[in-house]
């Protein structure tokens, strides 16, 4: 018997209860990890497993939980060793009875990215391991996670290194969500896009208290769910759990009508819980639960439904945009995070994210980027690349169920990107267009879409995440096309029952006040059916558009998304007054608009670098011998900073206007060393020097030595600011400065080092910075800047 | 369960900066907007074991045998605010540098209030104790890397999810682990302070007489 079998032929299949509830009972001592009982005492843990198989369970898990190569590494036993004795523990106990042996895998002990410093690709190698050991099993089982992409690199793992059948169950606090913030529902739609043949939840809470849970899951996924719940909550003194057999299989069987098939126990439960459940659901049928939800896509934390037009953002792309071409190839991630951040303020729902440039290793950019947008953003986001390769890192390392932006018609895109999309459960933008190019009438487009539906569904992706981009094109040129893209969408619509996208503003090309074409072509769409309109939130009467449609179209129940969007608009729209007010006084102040202000009065009348030299760094100065002098707050200092930045910022635009030379006092690379992942003080750092005028290039926390030289080689720095918190990561910034100074490309021809580095962190001392080769040791992010002085003074010209 | 109440204002301001001066109005609505958000959004957490001394597995070094000495018991303690404190700090420095520094002091004064009220709740399970300040992996010549030993004895990732990294930093980053003596005699009651604190070199309230809000223990 297999599972899906086991699943086809029984109502309900039942699972053991705890494994460490019956360790504890039996007072066995164990070294390190209750795993280690499988070879000190393997007669004690089948008994276990016996006893949970005569109460009834079809399935028991192998005492395998914490057996990972982190939670074993003290234990001297390999995860070879504890992993073939735990099965073959279970599998004994199994024996002539038909039950099945699962192999049980918990989470690793130590946190992902970017709460944590594990990197996707390490997490997916622990599970590796423990899956190549326990291919003994029936079944793999990942369980008590609490964190979606620490369990989708698990799914993962089991998926690329066996044909064994997943479970997958998360563990939720009171707040309906897990530790790490993961919604229900981003669990059930990921976990069901991820191929698992069940889902659900473990440990949490007791049984009676999972509602809620387990109906948002229900909403969400048409697999049956599992519910392996705790016997309530411990007693603190004596341990003991509050709810008892026959009231905790009472409490499983109300959560039948939510399609509830696999049941079981967790903490506390015993023997007596299994048969407790055993004899409930006699004669009880299992109730199959299709998703209520058409289609929806989401991050760990966020879902959205595709109900309604749902406005995804275009900014995160480099077309057109130099500035965010130049951050591409500066690595300047943080400009990428500003885009992301303020689209979503503006309202956009979901992010497109494009970084193709033919400068960049796009591959490796697409990866960087959708991690560190992933931990600021909890907009779900869309994957927009020409080479499959790309979207394939994009989807291996998406925590959610994305979007993949895009297949068309043509034969290679249908085989090389619909297999992805099906096998990391995304949705998929269908562009019709193919070999022959985009066809003029709708008719030919709605072809197109329908073979590319035909082969998404041939491949057991459903039409419903399939959304279709009929195209938009420029109406200056060609004046019928947008009746024809507007006449497919609604056939796609209606006839295809696939959900819609477009991109919006191609449509106004070469015309004026495009952003009045923008916005009718927009709502004319949004009327024939447009679900998913592609375009730039920040422009406020387009995301209007779309929030006042959903009013009129009576999707915005009450009004009450867009009361909440527009109530406190007038106040905040008056223009600040930028009142007369010296430069100096501004910068000192911190207040931004004023010090634009004056920036721009004095460049009517001064040179650029003299505004710089004789104004703002004078008053920058000022601020921070106060700070030094403690007679202002740091939060004050970075006022300062920021309204500095505000001026440069002026003045950048004023020179490019005038097509002068950039201001960049010089180039500097700023990284929290490797293992180290507190960067506050690193960023703090960062602002200043940002402010005092130099080009700053942010590495980021954790930051490998390696990544370090190479980008100082690549964008030929001189100068390198590191930051440690911890006297553990000290090493690293040893090891880093060895690096820098080691390679060839960063050395004068005598051998001498050209890179000048300054270091700073909790626990260095100078002694300590200079004994590992560095050449300042920074207290503070002021001294970072006089450090900064110090080197750029001597390459500087007079002027 | 521990509910937060707004972080005693004089330790944030501390951590600032800033000490020959008062915070202007500015910087008042900031720090009050500040407080507003952290305790909406900090999930404080604790856990704790007792465990019976003398036990040569919790000891490493002779700073944390001076400081158990005269105990016959002590706790385990771990506290965290949880992870939505880390994501709005990442965020934040993103979107507003001196918001982030307010936050960020902010919390580590409110993980040292979580940390004073578990103490006072367990305190008064144990009348007629006596109990050593919190002493953490870190401190004087006690290695950090006992911080792996104190999350697995407390079962601190499956219970309130906290965890280290291989660098022995807590994830999340505003948590605390500590242990506690316990003893029926009086035991001198230290505050941690400079004597113990590795930063002693270092300190910019040291480097102006002054310290951080752990009493200064003379040295």
């Amino acid at each position: 018997m297999d599972l899906k079998t086991l699943l086809n032929k029984k109502e309900f299949v039942l699972l053991d209860g705890a494994m460490g509830t019956m360790i504890q009972k039996s007072g066995a001592v164990y070294d390190h990890s209750p795993e280690t009982l499988n070879i000190t005492r393997p007669e004690l843990i089948q008994s276990f497993h016996k006893a949970y198989i005569d109460a009834g369970a079809d399935i028991v898990y192998a005492n395998t939980f914490g057996a990972n190569a982190y939670k074993l590494a003290e234990s001297g036993y390999s995860v070879q060793e504890i992993i073939a004795a735990a099965v073959q523990n279970a599998k004994k106990a199994a024996e002539r009875t038909g039950a099945l042996v699962a192999l049980d895998i918990g989470p690793i002990g130590m946190l992902l990215e970017p709460a944590g410093s594990l990197r996707f690709d390490e997490a997916y190698d622990y599970f590796r391991e423990q899956i190549e050991a326990g291919q003994g099993a029936d079944l793999i089982v990942f369980e008590t996670m609490t964190d979606l992409y620490e369990l989708k690199a698990a799914v993962l793992a089991a998926k690329e290194h066996s044909d064994l059948p997943v479970l997958a169950t998360m563990t939720f606090e009171r707040s309906g969500r897990t530790f790490t913030g993961v919604s229900p529902a981003a669990a059930a739609l990921t976990l069901s896009g991820l191929g698992v043949e069940a889902l659900g939840v473990n440990c949490s809470l007791g049984p009676d208290e999972l509602e809620p849970v387990i109906a948002e899951m229900t909403r969400y996924t048409d697999l049956p769910l599992i519910v392996k719940a705790n016997a309530g909550l411990p007693d603190p003194n004596s341990n003991e759990y509050d709810i008892l057999p026959d009231r905790f299989a009472e409490c499983v069987t109300a959560l039948l009508p939510y399609g509830v098939k696999l049941v079981g126990g967790c903490c506390g439960t015993t023997p007596a819980y299994i048969a407790a459940i055993k004899a409930a659901l006699d004669g009880k049928q299992y109730i199959p639960c299709p998703r209520s939800t058409d289609t929806a896509v989401c991050s760990a934390s966020t879902v959205v439904e595709i109900n309604m037009p749902r406005i995804i953002g275009e900014r995160i792309n480099p077309t057109g945009k130099k500035l965010f071409r130049q951050a591409l190839v500066e690595n300047n991630i943080d400009y990428i995070l500003t885009q992301a951040l303020s689209q979503v303020s503006g309202g956009a729902e979901l992010l497109d994210v494009n970084v193709g440039h033919p400068e960049i290793d796009e591959k490796q950019m697409m990866v960087r980027v959708l991690k560190a947008i992933q931990s600021v953003c909890d907009a779900p986001l869309q994957i927009d690349s020409t080479k499959p390769e790309v979207l394939e890192a994009g989807l291996r390392c998406y925590n959610g169920k994305p979007i993949v932006n895009s297949v068309n018609g043509e034969e290679k895109s249908l085989s090389s990107v619909l297999p992805l999309v099906k096998k990391y459960g995304a949705s998929v933008v269908g562009l019709t267009l193919d070999e022959d190019g985009i066809p003029k009438t709708a008719d030919g487009r709605f072809a197109i879409a329908k073979r590319i539906v035909e082969r998404a569904e041939a491949l057991g992706i459903d039409r419903r995440d399939v959304y279709i981009d009929c195209l938009t094109l420029t109406v200056s040129a060609e004046q019928d096309a947008c009746r024809e893209t507007l006449q497919a969408l609604r056939r796609v619509k209606t006839e295809l029952g696939c959900k819609t996208c477009l991109g919006v503003s191609n449509i106004s090309f070469g015309l004026p006040n495009r952003e009045l074409v923008n916005r009718t072509f927009l709502t004319m769409a949004m009327e024939e059916g447009l679900d998913l309109p592609i375009i730039n939130p920040n422009i406020e009467s387009m995301t209007g558009a779309v929030r006042a449609y959903r009013v009129l179209a009576g999707l915005d129940k009450n009004s009450l998304d867009f009361i909440a969007a527009y109530q406190d608009t007038p106040a905040a729209a008056a223009k600040p007054s930028a009142a007369e007010m010296s430069l100096s006084d501004a910068v000192y102040s911190g207040l931004q608009n004023e010090g634009a202000a004056a920036t721009r009065k004095l460049l009517e009348t001064q040179e650029a670098m003299v505004i710089v030299n004789q104004h703002l760094i004078p008053a920058l100065d000022r601020v921070g011998e106060d700070f030094e002098k403690n007679k202002i707050f740091l939060p004050q200092l970075i006022q300062s900073a920021n309204t500095a930045q505000a001026c440069f910022d002026v003045i950048k635009e004023h020179l490019s206007r005038t097509g002068t030379e950039s201001v960049s006092k010089g180039k500097i690379i700023v990284a929290t060393v490797k293992g180290d992942i507190h960067d506050i003080g690193k960023n703090i750092v960062k602002t200043l020097l940002d402010n005092y005028g130099y080009t700053v290039v942010d590495l980021g926390r954790d930051v490998d030595p390696q990544l370090i030289a190479d980008t100082a080689v690549e964008q030929d720095i001189t100068m390198v600011g590191l930051s440690a918190l911890m006297t553990t990561t000290l090493g690293s910034m040893e090891e880093t400065i060895r690096l820098i100074r080691a390679t060839k490309a960063l050395q004068n021809p005598d051998g001498s080092s050209r890179v000048k580095i300054f270091v700073g962190g909790a626990v260095l001392t100078r002694d300590y910075a200079m004994k590992i080769g560095a050449d300042f040791y920074c207290r503070d992010a002021k001294e970072s800047v006089d450090a900064a002085k110090t080197v750029f003074k001597e390459s500087q010209n007079p002027d | 369960m521990i509910t937060t109440e707004a972080p005693d204002r004089a330790e944030v301001l501390r951590y600032l900066g800033g000490a020959d001066a008062q915070p202007d109005e500015r910087l008042t609505a900031l720090l009050d907007s500040c407080e507003k958000e952290l305790l909406r959004i900090a999930e404080p957490k604790y856990l704790y074991r007792m465990i019976d001394l003398p036990c040569d597995e919790w000891i490493a070094g002779e700073d944390i045998r001076a400081h158990l000495r005269g105990c016959d018991r002590a706790i385990l303690l771990c506290a965290t605010l949880g992870m939505a404190v880390d994501r709005t700090l990442r965020v934040t420095q993103i979107k507003d540098m001196s918001r982030a520094v307010v936050l960020d002091s902010m919390a580590n004064v409110l993980i040292e209030q979580v940390c004073d009220k578990a103490e006072r709740l367990i305190a008064a399970q144990l009348p007629d104790c006596h109990l050593t300040f919190r002493y953490s992996p870190g401190y004087g010549d006690y290695p950090i890397a006992m911080q792996k030993k104190f999350l697995e004895a407390l079962d601190a990732p499956r219970k309130i999810g906290l965890s280290r990294n291989e660098s022995d930093l807590l994830t999340p980053s505003k948590s605390v682990t500590a242990i506690i003596g316990v003893s029926k005699e009086p035991v001198e009651r230290r505050r941690r302070g400079c004597a113990v604190c590795n930063l002693r070199e270092t300190c910019r309230y040291r480097r102006r007489g002054n310290h951080c809000g752990f009493e200064n223990t003379s040295q």
